[in-house]
C-alpha cells in the first residue's frame, strides 16, 4: 500500500519550498525526473542538494538523472495519525540508491504491504501524481 | 585555558508537571525561574543573563522569549542573552553558554530555562498543520513523514537491525525509568506502575516505537541558575560544578533527519562525548549516574554506545533485564523517571536531576554520586555536560 491522501488537506502539504541551490532537483521533479547533484570535478554525489561539493569544495554541480534503482536501508510504518491528510497505516522508506554512491532518499512505497518490506529489498522509482500540479518520486518492489 | 570548574549550577526550579497548566509559556517560565531563585537564595533582580531555547524551525511559534520573561519579572537589565538552536539538542548547551558568560565576566547570574505546553497549548509536537515554509521539510512532509516519533524510528529500526537489539531490551529502559518515577512525587507517572506485558502489547505509533517508547506530552517549565564558584560560596546550595561541556553536529547534520551519512548512528553524540570527557578529564568509567536524553527508549542504549559506556552493538545487551541501568546497578540512568516518566521539558528536567544527584537530594539517590553525565537531544545537533562536586 502507499500512503493514502485526503485531498481536502493536500494544499497544506504540497507547496514545497526550496533554496536557490536546489532548483535543479525540483525542476527535475516537475518533469518527473529524479535527479541528484554530481560534482563536475570529483564526481561526488549529494542529496539533499548543497551549495558546495563537500569533498573538493567546487561549486560545479551537474544534475544527473538517477537510474531509479535502490534498496531499502530503513523504514517505519506509521500507525498513529499525525495529520488527517495521511491515512494510517502507511510506511515511509529510506532508500539507498544503487548507482549513485552515498545517496539516500526518503519516500513511500507503492503497491506494497508494510509486511513485505525488508532491509536491502530491491526497489525502483515510479512517479505518481499527488495533486494537479505535483507528482512525487515513489518506489515499488522489483519483481 | 579551560572552562572546567569555572561555573556552577546553584539553583534549580520547576513548575508542576501537568496535562494543563492553565497559563502561558511565559508565565510558566516566570514561575520556574522564581523557584530557582528561591532555591539558590538569589534576588530576582540579581539575574543579569538568560540562556534559553525553543524548537527547531518547525515549531517556532512556541517559545518564552527572554525579554518577555525578564519584563514580566521586572529584571532591570540583561547583560547576556543566548539562544541555543535545534530543540532538545540545546538543553546542555544552554548551561555551556551560561558557563562561558559567567566565567568570562560578561554576566554574573545567568538563568537557563525551557518552558513548554504541548499538552494544552496550540503547538503540539508531531502534529503539524501544514508543510512549514522551510526548505528542509519539503523532502519529508509530502510523504506523511511529519513527526519526531517517525523520524527517530527510522534511525532506531536500522540500529536494531544492525545490532540485534530487541523490543524487550527497549522495554527495560521504559520499566527502569518508571521505577524511578514511582519514587518521585513530581513525576507525571508517579503512582502508575508499568509491566513488561503492558509495554509489549502497547499500540505501535511508528515501529519500532509504541506509546511506552515515547516521551510524555505535558506542560511545564524548568530553570537553572549558573554563576561562578566564588559567587556560589555566598548562596544557599551546595554547588554542582560544570566540569565539562561538549557540543557536536558531526558531518552532514540535519534536524532529526540525518539519514545521509555512511552510518546513520549518532556521530553528533560521539563528538560531544569526546569533548565533554576531555574537558572534565574523565572517562565513562568515572561517571556514577547518567541522565541520557530520552525522547524515546532506544536513544538510551544508542547513547550508551555513542558516549563510550559500551561498544557499538552492545547497548541493547547493556539494558537487558534492566539491572545495569537501575538504581544500585553499574550505571543508573534517568533517576527522576526522565522524559519517559517524569516529564518532557526538552531535557531541562534531566539537568535539574543531575544537580540533585550532586546535592544528594534525588528521590532515587545514587550513593555518593560524584560525577554525573547529562546529555541533550539527538538526531539533532547535540550537547552534553558533566556535573561534579568540584575538586
Ligand atoms: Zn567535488
Amino acid at each position: 500500500m502507499s500512503v493514502e491522501y485526503n485531498p481536502k488537506y493536500m494544499q497544506h502539504f504540497y507547496n514545497p519550498v526550496w533554496e536557490s541551490f536546489e532548483d535543479g532537483y525540483w525542476e527535475g521533479i516537475k518533469q518527473r525526473k529524479l535527479v541528484f547533484q554530481k560534482c563536475g570535478e570529483c564526481e561526488t554525489f549529494s542529496h539533499p542538494p548543497r551549495v558546495m561539493c563537500p569533498n573538493c569544495k567546487a561549486q560545479n554541480w551537474v544534475w544527473v538523472e538517477s537510474s531509479g534503482k535502490g534498496r531499502v536501508y530503513s523504514w517505519t510504518v506509521l500507525r498513529q495519525e499525525v495529520h488527517p491528510a495521511f491515512r494510517v497505516p502507511f510506511e515511509v522508506v529510506l532508500i539507498e540508491m544503487d548507482n549513485e554512491e552515498g545517496v539516500r532518499i526518503v519516500s513511500n512505497m507503492v503497491d506494497c504491504n508494510p509486511d513485505e518490506i525488508d532491509f536491502d529489498m530491491p526497489v525502483e522509482l515510479c512517479f505518481k501524481e499527488v495533486t494537479e500540479e505535483w507528482a512525487l518520486p515513489f518506489f515499488k518492489k522489483v519483481e | 585555558m579551560t572552562l572546567r570548574n569555572k561555573a556552577c549550577v546553584v539553583g534549580i526550579g520547576s513548575t508542576e508537571f501537568t496535562r494543563n497548566a492553565g497559563r502561558s509559556e511565559i508565565h510558566l517560565a516566570v514561575d520556574a525561574i522564581t523557584a530557582a531563585c528561591d532555591d539558590a537564595g538569589l534576588e530576582i533582580n540579581q539575574i543579569d543573563g538568560m540562556s534559553s531555547y525553543g524548537t527547531a524551525g518547525i515549531y517556532a511559534a512556541e517559545m518564552a522569549p527572554d525579554i518577555d520573561v525578564a519584563r514580566s519579572m521586572g529584571i532591570p537589565n540583561l547583560k547576556y542573552m543566548g539562544q541555543t538552536p535545534w530543540g532538545g539538542g540545546a538543553s546542555c548547551g544552554t548551561v555551556a553558554h551560561a558557563a562561558m558568560a559567567v566565567s568570562s565576566g560578561v554576566a554574573n547570574y545567568v538563568v537557563c530555562y525551557r518552558s513548554l505546553k504541548p499538552a494544552s497549548g496550540t503547538v503540539r509536537y508531531g502534529r503539524p498543520t501544514a508543510i512549514p515554509a522551510e526548505y528542509r521539510y519539503s523532502y519529508y512532509m509530502p510523504f506523511g513523514f511529519a513527526s519526531p516519533t517517525s523520524w527517530v524510528a527510522m534511525f532506531a529500526k536500522r540500529w536494531m537491525h544492525e545490532t540485534g537489539a530487541t523490543r524487550e531490551q527497549l522495554g527495560q529502559v521504559a520499566l527502569v525509568q518508571r521505577e524511578n518515577a514511582l519514587r518521585n512525587p513530581r513525576a507525571m507517572f508517579y503512582g502508575r506502575p508499568l509491566t513488561i506485558e503492558e509495554y509489549m502489547f502497547s499500540p505501535v505509533a511508528s515501529d519500532p516505537f509504541t506509546l511506552h517508547d515515547t516521551c510524555l506530552e505535558n506542560d511545564g517549565s524548568v530553570a537553572l541558575i549558573v554563576t561562578t564558584p566564588e559567587r556560589a560560596m555566598e548562596l544557599k546550595q551546595k554547588p554542582a560544578f560544570v566540569s565539562g561541556v561538549g557540543w557536536g553536529t558531526s558531518y552532514d547534520a540535519h534536524s532529526m533527519t540525518s539519514y545521509y551519512r555512511k552510518n546513520i548512528g549518532l556521530p553528533e553524540c560521539i563528538e560531544a562525548g569526546k569533548d565533554v570527557f576531555k574537558m572534565a578529564q574523565m572517562t565513562p568509567k568515572d561517571i556514577d549516574v547518567a541522565q541520557l536524553y530520552d525522547a524515546f527508549t532506544a536513544t538510551v542504549p544508542m547513547q550508551l554506545e555513542a558516549y563510550g559506556f559500551c561498544e557499538y552493538g552492545e547497548g541493547g545487551a547493556f539494558c537487558e533485564g534492566g539491572d545495569r541501568i537501575r538504581l544500585g546497578g553499574e550505571l543508573p540512568v534517568n533517576t527522576s523517571g526522565g522524559q519517559l516518566s517524569e516529564a518532557y521539558i526538552h531535557g531541562m528536567n534531566l539537568i535539574a536531576e543531575g544537580v540533585r544527584q550532586i546535592r544528594g537530594t534525588s528521590t532515587s539517590q545514587v550513593d555518593n554520586a560524584k560525577n554525573v553525565l547529562v546529555t541533550g537531544g539527538l538526531g539533532v545537533p547535540t550537547s552534553a555536560l558533566i556535573l561534579t562536586k568540584g575538586d
